[in-house]
């Protein structure tokens, strides 16, 4: 399993949310996320992992939603 | 009875402050923007005079998430236009028909330090992908668009990428659109994040970049001067909103001026070296199109960005122009304390004009009077201290650019109706 604190960091740094602190139902939308910066936040995301996302993945809504697929990203890399 | 357009609303983000009215206030005190610049993750050593936007915090402003999907000289931009909507009063009127207003903007880098950032990460850092948003922070046309986008106006929507002439062509186009009827609110103006490593290297390499260092770079840029040795880059926006007057006077805005003509010429001659004939073309068609005599004029915001050749240049295109009237006529080069912020500078020329026409202030520029080049004589140079409570009639400001585009805008001051 990678390092997933990059991949945290770059969301405090890009957003300033504590992705561990924060409500996990609490939607990232209520920072000031739309279409377009959530288009980059995946991306962003996708690079620390070195994957891309099949185009059929749901694309997270909530913060509960980026921590999973940071951890899931993150277990399927060896 | 021709249309006349009034000017209802100022924004602007400078070296000298994160808004037009701490930016004016700056500049009227004297004071310079300008430091010792080292740009941000340079691959050799460099440090060079220059102006950035120290005070504007886009994070703040826009929330981290939309920052962060903004190129500089967008985020400049939308701050400025923001200003001048709000400054107009336009943002308390919803569910008015926008249908027919727009946004004019001038830009001559756009989003280089988007396309930077991308070019560093595919040859340097190895990336095979690039951020989905690249080319929409990128493009030239973003800023105009973020700002029609969040003001629903739904007219023409153009950007102008006229070199260091872009938002003064950007503001003259809004006026005739105005002034046609072909709509009766324009948002216009322009904005510049010229500050990415390659952009400078560029600029250095053409050999027009006046050096300093951290004792010397307030004052690096000496327009008119002797000593003058070049231009220094600048970082900014500046926005003017531009309404039909009757329709400003109806719904009892404030008129900060009117902007009552604009010129426009090519020196078709070189591509680098100015000319005075081609200057002066721009000049007398801003004044004809204003109808507006030589004489009227009390105050031009002088193009003057510190080169060697260019400020003579400028001063003998004014004389050619105003003849016996240029030594009354006060000149100001404030470029020295903000810096040449290239495509927008029209922009900010036309921000500080409006407000030094609506305050009754000439800006100066800074340095001594002693210190001025004998052969830019023939006008009243304003240097040192600003001049308060000055009656003007009517200004102009030039905006010259490489490639020999010339464009010149010709205000009234508001008591002249």
């Amino acid at each position: 399993m990678v390092d997933t604190a990059p991949a945290y960091r770059y969301v405090q740094e890009r957003l300033g949310v504590d992705l561990k602190a924060v409500d996990a139902a609490a939607e990232l939308a209520s920072f000031g996320v739309d279409s377009l910066s959530l288009l980059e936040l995946v991306f962003e995301i996708e690079e620390k992992f070195s994957v891309k996302l099949d185009e059929d993945t749901p694309p997270p809504r909530s913060c509960g939603e980026l921590v999973a697929l940071i951890e899931r990203l993150a277990a399927t890399k060896p | 009875m021709p249309r006349r357009v009034a000017v209802t609303g100022v924004g602007m983000v400078s070296p000298l402050g994160a808004t037009a009215q701490a930016s004016f206030d700056a500049l009227l005190a004297g004071r310079s923007g300008l430091r010792l610049h080292a740009p941000a993750e340079a691959p050799k050593p460099l440090s060079l005079p220059a102006g950035v936007c120290a005070d504007f915090d886009p994070a703040t402003l826009f929330g981290r998430a939309r920052a962060g999907t903004l190129d500089r000289y967008s985020q400049l931009g939308i701050a400025a236009g923001q200003e001048a909507w709000r400054d107009a009063g336009l943002e308390q009127s919803p569910g008015e028909d926008r249908e027919s207003w727009g946004v004019a903007w001038g830009t001559g880098v756009g989003g280089a330090l988007v396309f930077e950032r991308g070019y560093r990460d595919l040859f340097i850092g190895g990336r095979e992908r690039l951020p989905p948003l690249t080319v929409v922070q990128a493009m030239n046309n973003a800023c105009a668009s973020h700002l029609a986008i969040q003001f629903g106006l739904g007219g023409s929507c153009a950007t102008y990428s006229v070199a260091c002439a872009s938002a003064a062509m950007a503001i003259g186009e809004a006026f005739h659109r105005v002034r046609s009827g072909a709509a009766p609110v324009m948002l216009a103006g322009g904005s510049e994040a010229p500050l990415a490593y390659g952009v400078i290297r560029a600029w250095l390499a053409l050999q027009v970049l006046a050096p300093g260092d951290a004792e010397s770079a307030a004052l690096a840029c000496k327009p008119f001067q002797r000593e003058r040795a070049g231009l220094v880059l600048a970082e900014g926006g500046g926005a003017l909103v531009l309404e039909d007057w009757a329709r400003a006077e109806q719904r009892g805005a404030r008129i900060y001026a009117e902007l009552a003509g604009y010129g426009e010429s090519c020196d078709h001659g070189n591509l680098v070296r100015p000319s005075s004939e081609g200057q002066a073309r721009a000049l007398r068609a801003a004044l004809a199109d204003a109808a507006m005599a030589p004489q009227e004029v009390d105050y031009v915001n002088a193009h003057a960005t510190g080169t060697r050749e260019g400020d003579t240049i400028e001063i003998a295109a004014l004389a050619a122009v105003f003849g016996a009237h240029a030594a009354q006529v006060a000149v100001s080069a404030t470029k020295s304390a903000h810096g040449h912020t290239l495509g927008a500078a029209g922009a900010l020329a036309a921000a500080i004009t409006v407000l030094g026409l609506h305050h009754g202030a000439v800006p100066a520029t800074l340095g001594e009077a002693a210190a001025l080049d004998p052969e830019c004589a023939g006008v009243t140079h304003v240097t040192g201290a600003a001049r308060r409570g000055a009656q003007l009639r009517a200004a102009l400001t030039n905006a010259f650019a490489f490639g020999g585009s010339n464009a010149v805008l010709a205000f009234r001051a508001r008591a002249t109706d």
